[in-house]
Parts: structure tokens; C-alpha cells; sequence
């Protein structure tokens, strides 16, 4: 069974990334901090399904320089790494003039730095057995503006230029390396729009709804198939037709 | 992965690193030069991907990354170089 990391994979957007992962027939290592009720119960269905594995590894993405340890650690206990997901990150918003340093500090450490150093590390391996996939969870705002959110929007739109020209860096390896930009999906991350908010996305997407988790599942479940396989350095939108 | 040696005692780094530069060029379809300490890595006939592949799998190989561990490392020119900073590694 092929190995792949989720970061943030215990709820929400990740948990449902990596569910739909497993149930494909990964073993996905889903890494946050502490393990949820929702994830066991998506672990529960995974195993009942009987195809991939559901697996959870502690770890504060946070702590950068605990990442080589930790990358070794997970290969030690899972094997070789076909796969990673950097779906972890902060979503905090707020005017940009009055935003509390160490707060941006953390945006950018978590939802940049974190992600970059795990992929150096995980590429690595990959590196040695020629092959593998990423995917690096941005946003639509890394391209369309909102309201409040321009530091959150640069972390985003950072992903994006490392995917592009990773992708050129690793393709001779065959490691592709994509982004996917959902829109504004109903998870903890959004509940802080209000019903307003909520009802102005909706009014301007095309669809006239709001994506969901298992829409942004599907999309990275595709760029992890063999029908992927020619597809690297691209940006995938799932937001319902918001920004079209 | 290198293998170990007739009398069953581990393969020194020199011989880890070698083994190592000929598979790695084996499976990108790359042509050496004669390996010398004197030879400059980048004349090799390694491109830049195939090394860093090479430091990837050395850690792997040999549990070194002697670039990890001091940051403010250059990177060596010589193959000589290069196996002398890992042996001090290792050491």
C-alpha cells in the first residue's frame, strides 16, 4: 500500500482529504497535534471499507526543526513515501494594519515555512526511489482578493510559486507537484463568516452553492491517480464556479 | 543501497559514496569521467539534480547529512572534497 501524508489531516478540509485518500486505497499518515473523535470515526469507516488505512501520527508542524525527526520517524514506522499533502495552516484574518505581529509570525511559519521544509524532507526520499506526488492546499484568494485576509491570501499565493517551480525542479524525478485552490468550504475555517458572508459567497459563485470537503477530496484524490500522471506544476480550482 | 563487503564488515564511506555515483548516474543515463579526488563534482558528468539526489540518499545510506548539521557549509568543489567532508562526518 502506498504511503501518504496529510498535514492537518485530524479535521476538517484534511480529515476529508484523507479519508477519501485511504478509501482509495492509500494508507494515508494524517499529522496534527492530537488525534479527534471524528478522525477515529473516519478511521472506523476506512477499515470497514477494507481498502486502505487511516493512520494518525502526532506532531506540532509548528516546530520546524523537529521535521527532519519526524519525516524519519514516520518512514521508520510506515516505509517509503509516495505522497504528501500540505493541507495544515492557520486561516487567520483581520486588517492588515491591525494585526498582532507575532500572529502574522505564526501565519507565515505554519502555512509557508512548515510546508516547505516537510516537502524538502519528504522529497528527499522520494528523490532516492524516483516517483511520487504532492499537493499543496492554496486557496482562491491566493489569486482573488478578500476582505481581510491579504496575509493569509500571500501565504497562499506562495504556494503556488513553490508548486509551479518544484514541479520544474523534481519532474525529471517523476515527482509531480500541483496545488489545489478550493474556494470558501464549509469547514472551522469558514464558520467565521457569518451568515452574511455565507450568502454573499453563494450569491457569486456560479453554482450558486459553496463547495464542499468532499469536492476538494475528489480533486486531490484525481492528481494522486494514474490519470494524473501528465499533470504537474497546475493550480485546480473547487469553488463552485466563485472566481469564474 | 550499497552492499556489504565479503568479510561482512561495513563499507567505508569512500566506497558508499562511489557505489552511490554509479548507480545514481546508471539510472539517470548519465556518462562519468574518471572518478578522482582531483575531478570538480559538477565535471563529473552529475547535473545539479543528480547530486542533490546523491546527498538524499547518502543520508539514507549512511544516516549523514553533513549539510543539515552545519548550515554555514560550502558546498564542496572536488570529489575529493566531498568524501573527505563526509569521512569527517562519519568520524
Amino acid at each position: 500500500m502506498r504511503n501518504i501524508i496529510v498535514t492537518g489531516g485530524s479535521r476538517g478540509l484534511g480529515l476529508g482529504i484523507a479519508e477519501r485518500l485511504a478509501t482509495d486505497g492509500f494508507q494515508v499518515i494524517a499529522i496534527a497535534r492530537s488525534q479527534t473523535e471524528v478522525f477515529d470515526a473516519a478511521a472506523q469507516r476506512v477499515k470497514a471499507a477494507g481498502r486502505g488505512a487511516l493512520q494518525f501520527h502526532a506532531a506540532d508542524l509548528a516546530d520546524i526543526e523537529a521535521i527532519p525527526a519526524l519525516v524519519k520517524a514516520i518512514r521508520k514506522e510506515f516505509g517509503a513515501l509516495y505522497g504528501l499533502v500540505n493541507n495544515a495552516g492557520l486561516g487567520t484574518g483581520g486588517l492588515l494594519s491591525g494585526m498582532n505581529d507575532a500572529a502574522m509570525a505564526q501565519l507565515l511559519r505554519l502555512n509557508i515555512h512548515s510546508p516547505i521544509a516537510l516537502t524538502k524532507y519528504v522529497t528527499r526520499t522520494m528523490m532516492t526511489q524516483k516517483g511520487g506526488r504532492i499537493v499543496n492546499i492554496s486557496s482562491i484568494v491566493a489569486s482573488n482578493g478578500f476582505n481581510a485576509l491579504s496575509v493569509y491570501s500571500a501565504t497562499k499565493a506562495a504556494l503556488v510559486g513553490f508548486t509551479k517551480s518544484l514541479a520544474r525542479e523534481l519532474g525529471p524525478l517523476e515527482i509531480t507537484v500541483n496545488a489545489v485552490a478550493p474556494g470558501f468550504v464549509d469547514t472551522e475555517l469558514t464558520s467565521g463568516l457569518g451568515e452574511a458572508g455565507y450568502d454573499k459567497i453563494v450569491r457569486r459563485s456560479a453554482l450558486r452553492r459553496m463547495a464542499e470537503v468532499e469536492d476538494v477530496g475528489s480533486a486531490v484524490a484525481f492528481l494522486f491517480s494514474d490519470g494524473a500522471r501528465n499533470i504537474t506544476g497546475t493550480v485546480v480550482t473547487v469553488d463552485a464556479g466563485n472566481t469564474a | 543501497m550499497t552492499s556489504r563487503m565479503a568479510d561482512n564488515t561495513e563499507p567505508s564511506v569512500r566506497s558508499t559514496i562511489l557505489d552511490e555515483i554509479h548507480r545514481i548516474a546508471a539510472l539517470h543515463n548519465k556518462q562519468l569521467a574518471p572518478l578522482t579526488d582531483a575531478l570538480p563534482l559538477m565535471e563529473s558528468g552529475l547535473d545539479s539534480l543528480c547530486v542533490a539526489v546523491l546527498v538524499a540518499s547518502l543520508d539514507d545510506a549512511l544516516e549523514l547529512d553533513p549539510f543539515a548539521e552545519d548550515e554555514n557549509l560550502a558546498f564542496p568543489v572536488t570529489l575529493g572534497d566531498f568524501i573527505q567532508l563526509y569521512e569527517n562526518a562519519a568520524a
